[in-house]
């Protein structure tokens, strides 16, 4: 028999009357031991959902389930079951590091014992430990997410709502965050992340869901998702010069050129010769190229076009 | 008790108050600043009972007022009261700690007085309890307005147009030997309570003025129902504004 959800989301709404923006009829289910990631432009409902689903905002409709524990009806014991870390993480600035994480962790309930034991593992481990008792307000950015990883952690949840998780952290703490994900995960822990790392989330991401104009527009594992773009290709083209690229959009099978850097990225269709006239295009419209890759598509494609098409769907 | 690191939310505001020395020297220094002088003067008595009043209304209202609508902004409130802790349970520890920071603070000025104003014992600590009771108020107040606003400059509005018309009532200047529905509504101000109490302290006999078993009843009371009604607007006080 299937194990209860970690996560059952039904039939979300929620819009800022301000905006008129927000989250729309959205359902899910995150399972124990599975990362399920969030993906959407910016704007598209993400933080939104993510702050109802933590019970910082009620929805106007629909309801959620933590486990066994209605959401909106004992939000307490939901809070209790989650762990929680907000887009823009702030910390009690005057308080060392470790008393704003001690803080968390015994208001979640930890006997004073356990949380000196894990918070000390966890410093250790994001690389934190030497800089534990130096005040919060002296950390940059990054040792600032580090921080509320581990608050979010520490007092062991039964979910993880993790709010653009990596976004600041250097590429070695990304790679001990992802461990560790994957490791609460090994051991049982439900992760919902929202992120527009797309990278991060194709790596680590069991499922994912696309959000647009807070609709839920696709749900799905990273490898569905990808084998559906079968029959595309990436051109990636680093330029020394900027150019008008305009003039590639109209080549047979090309879908989007999106400019990236100093790169130029062409999404089109697999068809032979497709290479050589993106490349004589670009060369036609001045460009001087220094490297060139044909690349197999990734998640990022998989956005790109679902985004794209939500786009028209909605305009249409 | 070990405050730090915190392991409950009335902990780090102990902890935050008393870590930063240059600026606890200042918090000590002021109300003593401010009261010592005029107890030491020979200013008539109802003024210098006003003066002390006036301190205790401010540091209580614009302390848990300001400070509340900073971490508000700052969004660490908000992540707080993601944790499983009541809502209301936050807000009373809030009102708890800064109503007994605020008192901490006058209490080194509060004993000047008392000792250059020798007063029967019991004067002393009903004029004690009654500025404590007006701090719980006070508190009591800057929060509620922290419900509205999420600008500490606002809160000095508001504060000061709430506390205006009740500093009035409590015949701090003037209306201090009020009747009729004046005289009604002052029984409801603690601060009148803490005035009282103060003028006797100061050697001002008053016949209308409340005796002492009052002042430790009636703004006990006031207060628990203020910190109480308080504490309900937890939930709303501490929820992500947009």
């Amino acid at each position: 028999m299937e194990r209860p959800a970690a996560l059952e989301a039904e039939n979300i709404t929620r819009t800022y009357k301000s905006s008129g923006r927000g989250v729309a009829d959205v359902s899910f289910e995150v399972h124990p031991g599975e990362v399920f990631g969030l993906m959407g432009p910016n704007g598209s409902g993400k933080s939104t959902l993510l702050r109802v689903l933590s019970t910082a905002i009620a929805p106007e409709s629909g309801t959620f389930r933590i486990g066994d524990v209605n959401g909106l009806e004992e939000q307490q014991k939901a809070r209790a079951k989650m762990g929680l870390m907000v887009d823009r993480p702030t910390h009690y600035g005057d308080l060392s590091g470790w008393a704003n994480a001690y803080l968390f962790a015994r208001s979640y309930g930890m006997e004073e014992g356990k949380a000196q034991s894990v918070l000390a593992e966890l410093f250790d481990y994001f690389g934190l430990a030497e800089y534990r008792d130096d005040r919060a307000k002296t950390y940059s950015f990054g040792m600032g997410k580090k921080l509320a990883l581990i608050e979010a952690m520490a007092h062991g949840p039964e979910l993880l709502l993790l709010d653009e998780p990596s976004l600041g952290l250097d590429y070695t703490s990304q790679l001990a965050y992802q461990a560790k994900i994957r490791e609460l995960a090994a051991a049982g822990v439900a992760v919902l992340v929202a992120s527009n790392q797309v990278d991060e989330v194709e790596a680590m991401c069991d499922r994912v869901a696309f959000l647009h104009r807070g609709r839920l527009v696709a749900l799905g594992t990273p490898e569905s998702f990808v084998s559906s773009l079968e029959g595309t290709r990436r051109i990636v083209a680093a330029l020394r010069n900027p150019v008008e690229y305009g003039s590639l959009e109209g080549i047979r099978g090309v879908e989007r050129v999106t400019p990236e850097g100093r790169d130029l990225v062409v999404h089109c269709a697999e068809r032979p010769g497709i290479v050589a006239e993106v490349v004589a295009g670009l060369v036609d419209a001045g460009g001087d190229i220094t490297d060139l890759a044909v690349r197999r598509p990734s998640l990022e494609d998989v956005y790109v076009k679902l985004t794209g098409e939500a786009l028209r769907d909605y305009e249409a | 008790m070990k405050l730090n690191p915190p392991d409950a939310y009335w902990k780090k505001d102990a902890t935050l108050f008393f870590s930063k020395r240059f600026a606890l020297l200042i918090k000590m220094l002021y109300p003593m600043a401010l009261i010592v002088p005029v107890a030491a003067s020979d200013i008539p008595a109802q003024y210098a009972a006003a003066v002390i009043g006036i301190v205790a209304v401010m540091a209580g209202t614009f302390g848990a007022g300001e400070s509340l609508t900073a971490d508000l902004n700052d969004g660490i409130l908000v992540r707080v009261a993601l944790t499983p802790l009541s809502p209301r349970r936050i807000v009373f520890e809030i009102l708890a700690v800064n109503a007994v920071l605020d008192f901490i603070q006058l209490l080194p000025a509060l004993l000047l007085v008392y000792v250059l104003h020798l007063a029967p014992l019991v004067w002393v600590l009903a004029a004690t309890f009654g500025i404590f009771a007006t701090l719980i108020t006070a508190n009591c107040i800057g929060i509620f307005i922290a419900n509205f606003t999420s600008s500490p400059a606002d809160v000095l509005l508001y504060a000061t147009a709430i506390l205006a018309p009740l500093i009035y009532v409590s015949g701090f200047f003037r209306n201090q030997n009020p009747t009729g529905i004046s005289a009604t509504l002052r029984d409801f101000v603690p601060f009148a309570y803490m005035n009282d109490a103060l003028k006797a302290v100061f050697g001002l006999a008053s016949e209308t003025g409340a005796a002492p078993l009052e002042i430790f009843i009636y703004p006990g009371i006031i207060a628990a129902v203020l910190a109480f009604g308080v504490c309900l607007t937890g939930p709303r006080l501490l929820s992500p504004r947009f």
